[in-house]
């Protein structure tokens, strides 16, 4: 009897068998039926806004129609194509496909550089300095869209080092105008 | 031969807990009181046992044995002590081996603690406690081994084999492949400390330092609810004895997981550089999620205990709070998501993967059976919109549907469509702030009006007049927040809501003390202390509900007013941001920090209306493998002038790129942070009122417990 003596005595003018009405319970039913369609309202239009597609180098530049659209991008970094102007605060590299199906390590990227057959995608950051993380072999993941002259303007920028630091919060994110 | 002790002990470890899980399950077949106590004997020994192993880990890493890999992973020669010590948890293994010691911590407490009072119960936690024990020990030790090493031996230099008749023990590993110069020998030690990584500077932060290990102890303390959870399902003692067993190590972990999510965020905003502290990363929202659950929970259990309703609804979340955690031990740690965490792509995904699905389908199958049977049936039903009880349960709504939206918003979105469709689609900030901002918003309107609605039956008119004062207060605030420059109606709206909930629970707790003094004669001062001390957790709850109303006020401040520029500056020259002017003072290159590393540093004079407030140095370190952007910044109650030293002109040393950022109001994130953390301690505190009753109710249950 632990139960009785751990409830709040007259608690309630209510006891355990008195049930609700059926219109109460039916009300109760199209409340919770509402809150639901609310719920997943929200999720659907907060998709519509956020969802990006994450594509890979191959996919953005030889698809036309991702052409404009929001996609999110994984490449490797050229090192020596990275071009900073301090006083438009621009950025522009050069990306290299990364093959799919792999996992992202420092070999994976060493290997997508030096491939000279895969696809290189011009990328241009603005209103952003240049990240620490950004050079050779760090992998890129941009956010943004194609543009029709075909470099790939982003508007968000992750970058990523495999090299060393495998693990732990090893990432530096720089993020413009998306928020 | 230190680390094999390591092994050894954690062997043990593992045994004893295998061995538990064992003996607890045939104790409940036979009834024999004596496998039960030698069962909770062997559950009681892997905390000694684990601790034992961590302290091996702790010695090898001060003593710097390069041989042991993860000590040459985390460390290098010029790691100073204190981060030796705090990089136990600065990997995979070693946070593994941390997790398994806590939990294993968890455990031993609570059987030491709540093993009378619980007897009927603790075959079934002792299985549920030790199964999981077992599974994250043998996952340490065939997976993920700290105690990994590099087998020196003497090799044939010209094959450039390992002599083959030498037994090279299980945890040996190759060492890389690295000759360092004027060593002489091939992997001796010298050459091993010369290539070893160190700790990833990004991690080398006060708030990374106790970050980890707060979120570990929030997620395995979820574990002991769980365990009784399922204990209270699988024994079918379905009374709230198991609630009372667990109500305090609930609030318990439920501290540590709020702590290692401030704590994350403090770090963020201190480290990352890019101005904010919470970034809808899948790392932080693995962590999140749990305490979203966790947070429904704490609340509709009340609802159980005081009325004896939801006992299913009660069930599903706190397996689904612990099912969280695993889910997103799982997701961070198997490198399932894309994130700015990059952990390591690891073997364990899969058994970690398997036992999240097993233990959550146990969990789900239990509650459907004693469903099935009527055992989980309500005493009362609901009775009108306006009760508590209802209010409760439109905050339960509120919590899990937040936990689902941002569940699926990083991990089931980007996994359907990378399983169903060809390509992966993930959902940016955009879709979490459409999404939570509506809910966040009913979560706080929820928090201003349900600590007024009365269990059972409410009308709208006595909620209404309860509200009069409050309301009255919020009015006024809201005319403030409007003369110190909220303008837009969004903005007023979220400022009055907000507001709205910390009144009431400021009125709630006035109320209280009132009614003390008129019933006792104290003084308000003396009453306002006797409440808290009467009833810890209706009190503390509503300070932890000011803590959250402080931050919350931090986070509109700081996100819907915050401003940046990027500016470039010569000596002398200010940029001018809010009320604010940063004026580029000169720039130190190249100085030398103690560990060796170098500094870049810009110095800053920050004014505010012309007049000067503070010296500001926000620089670059230089680690031989990156750099990392430290901010400056000059932080008031008001808000944090934030400067990045983005770049400068390395030739003439004499301009510099800043990143400043304007935050208002971002220290209330952290002020509010703590009021939540005194307000859990309080809740969580043992009631003045409880220890005066305390013996009775002990003394029927030990008798129940006999007579069972």
């Amino acid at each position: 009897m632990a139960q009785a003596a751990w409830e709040k005595p007259n608690s309630s003018p209510l006891t355990a068998a008195a049930a609700a009405p059926r219109s109460e319970r039916l009300k109760f039913l199209i409340g919770g039926g509402l809150i639901l369609v609310a719920i997943i309202a929200l999720i659907a239009t907060g998709m519509s806004q956020g969802a990006r597609f994450f594509i890979t180098v191959d996919e953005v530049v030889e698809e036309s129609r991702y052409l404009g659209q929001p996609v999110r991008v994984s490449g490797a970094v050229l090192g020596d194509t990275i071009v900073y102007d301090e006083n438009t605060l621009t950025i522009e590299f050069t990306v290299v496909h990364i093959p799919e199906g792999q996992d992202i390590t420092g070999e994976t990227l060493f290997n997508a550089v030096n491939d000279t057959d895969a696809t290189r995608m011009r990328v241009r950051v603005e209103g952003q300095t240049k990240p620490d993380l950004l050079r050779h072999e760090a992998q890129a993941i941009m956010s943004g869209t194609m543009g029709s002259d075909g470099i790939f303007l982003a508007s968000e920028l992750q970058l990523k080092c495999p090299s060393r630091f495998i693990e732990g919060a090893a990432n530096q994110t720089g993020s413009v105008g998306a928020e | 031969m230190f680390a094999e002790l390591g092994i050894v002990l954690q062997v043990l470890a593992f045994a004893a807990s295998i061995y538990a899980t064992a003996a607890a399950f045939f104790s409940t077949r036979s009834h024999s009181e004596r496998l039960l106590i030698s069962a909770r004997n062997a559950a009681l020994l892997t905390f000694p046992l684990l601790l034992g192993a961590a302290g091996v880990l702790l010695v090898l890493l001060v003593q710097q044995d390069y041989q042991v890999e993860y000590v040459w992973q985390v460390t290098d020669p010029t790691t100073p002590l204190f981060y030796r010590i705090t990089a136990l948890w600065g990997s995979q293994q070693g946070s593994l081996l941390f997790w398994n010691v806590t939990m294993s911590g968890f455990a031993f407490a609570s059987l030491l603690l709540n093993w009378r009072e619980n007897h009927r119960l603790m075959p079934y936690v002792i299985i549920f406690q030790m199964a999981t024990m077992a599974f994250f020990g043998g996952l340490s030790l065939f997976g993920e081994s700290p105690f990994a090493r590099f087998w020196i031996t003497p090799i044939d230099l010209t094959t450039a084999q390992l002599a083959p008749h030498l037994l090279i023990p299980p945890n040996s590993e190759i060492p890389p492949l690295y000759v360092p110069e004027g060593t002489g020998g091939l992997f001796a030690q010298g050459g091993l400390a010369q290539t070893a990584n160190g700790l990833n500077p990004l991690l080398r932060h006060f708030g990374m330092i106790i970050h980890p290990p707060m979120l570990y102890l929030g997620f395995v303390g979820f574990l002991i609810p769980f365990a009784y959870a399922m204990a209270a399902l699988a024994s079918g003692d379905l009374t709230t004895n198991w609630i009372k067993a667990t109500r305090r190590w609930t609030l318990i972990a439920w501290l540590f997981l709020s702590l290692g999510l401030i704590l994350g965020g403090r770090w963020a905003y201190d480290v990352l550089g890019w101005g904010g502290y919470w970034g809808w990363d899948p790392v932080e929202n693995a962590a999140f999620i749990p305490w979203l659950v966790g947070t429904a929970y704490l609340h509709s259990v009340m609802i159980q205990e005081k009325r004896g309703m939801l006992k299913t609804w009660n069930m599903f979340l706190v397996i689904f709070t612990f099912s969280a955690v695993l889910f997103g031990t799982f997701a961070t740690r198997s490198g399932l998501i894309e994130s700015v965490h990059s952990f390591a792509q690891s073997q364990i995904g899969f058994p970690m993967f398997a036992f999240w699905l097993v233990m959550t389908l146990i969990g789900v199958w239990l509650i459907m059976w004693r469903r099935s049977r009527g055992e989980l049936s309500d005493e009362h039903q609901f009775t009108g919109w306006l009760s508590r009880e209802a209010m409760f349960v439109l905050n339960n709504v509120v919590f899990v549907a937040l936990a689902l939206a941002i569940f699926w918003g990083s991990f089931g979105a980007p996994v359907i469509s990378t399983l169903f469709m060809d390509t992966e689609i993930t959902l940016g900030a955009a879709y979490f702030n459409q999404v939570t901002v509506p809910l966040f918003a009913a979560m706080y309107i929820l928090m201003g009006v349900a600590p007024l609605a009365a269990w059972g039956i409410m009308s709208a008119r006595r909620l209404g007049k309860s509200l009069i004062v409050p309301l009255a207060l919020t009015a006024f605030g809201v005319v403030v927040a409007v003369l110190l420059g909220a303008q837009t109606p969004g903005t007023m709206f979220a400022y009055g809501i907000v507001l709205l909930a910390g009144f009431v629970a400021l009125y709630e707790i006035y109320r209280g003390a009132r009614a003390r003094t008129m019933t006792t004669g104290e003084a308000l001062p003396q009453a306002l202390v006797n409440i808290f001390g009467r009833n810890r957790r209706r009190y503390g709850g509503f300070l932890v509900h000011l803590g959250i109303v402080v931050i919350g006020l931090g986070v509109i401040g700081s996100t819907a007013y915050q401003d940046d520029l990027i500016q470039r500056l010569l000596p002398g020259e200010s940029a001018r941001i809010g009320r604010y002017d940063v004026r580029f003072d000169s720039l130190d290159l190249g100085q030398i920090a103690d560990d060796g590393r170098l500094m870049d540093i810009a110095n800053l004079t920050i004014f505010r209306d012309s007049a000067e407030v503070q010296h500001i140095r926000p620089r670059i370190d230089h680690y031989p493998e990156m750099a990392v952007t430290i901010p400056g910044a000059h932080s008031t109650l008001e808000g944090d002038v934030y400067v990045l030293l983005s770049g400068y002109d390395e030739v003439a040393g004499s301009s510099v790129t800043l990143h400043i950022y304007l935050n208002p109001l971002i220290n209330l994130v952290w002020w509010g942070g703590l009021i939540l953390i005194v307000g859990t301690f309080v809740a969580a505190w043992k009631d003045d009122r409880a220890t005066e009753r305390a013996r009775a109710p002990i003394r029927n249950d030990t008798r129940a417990g006999a007579a069972a």
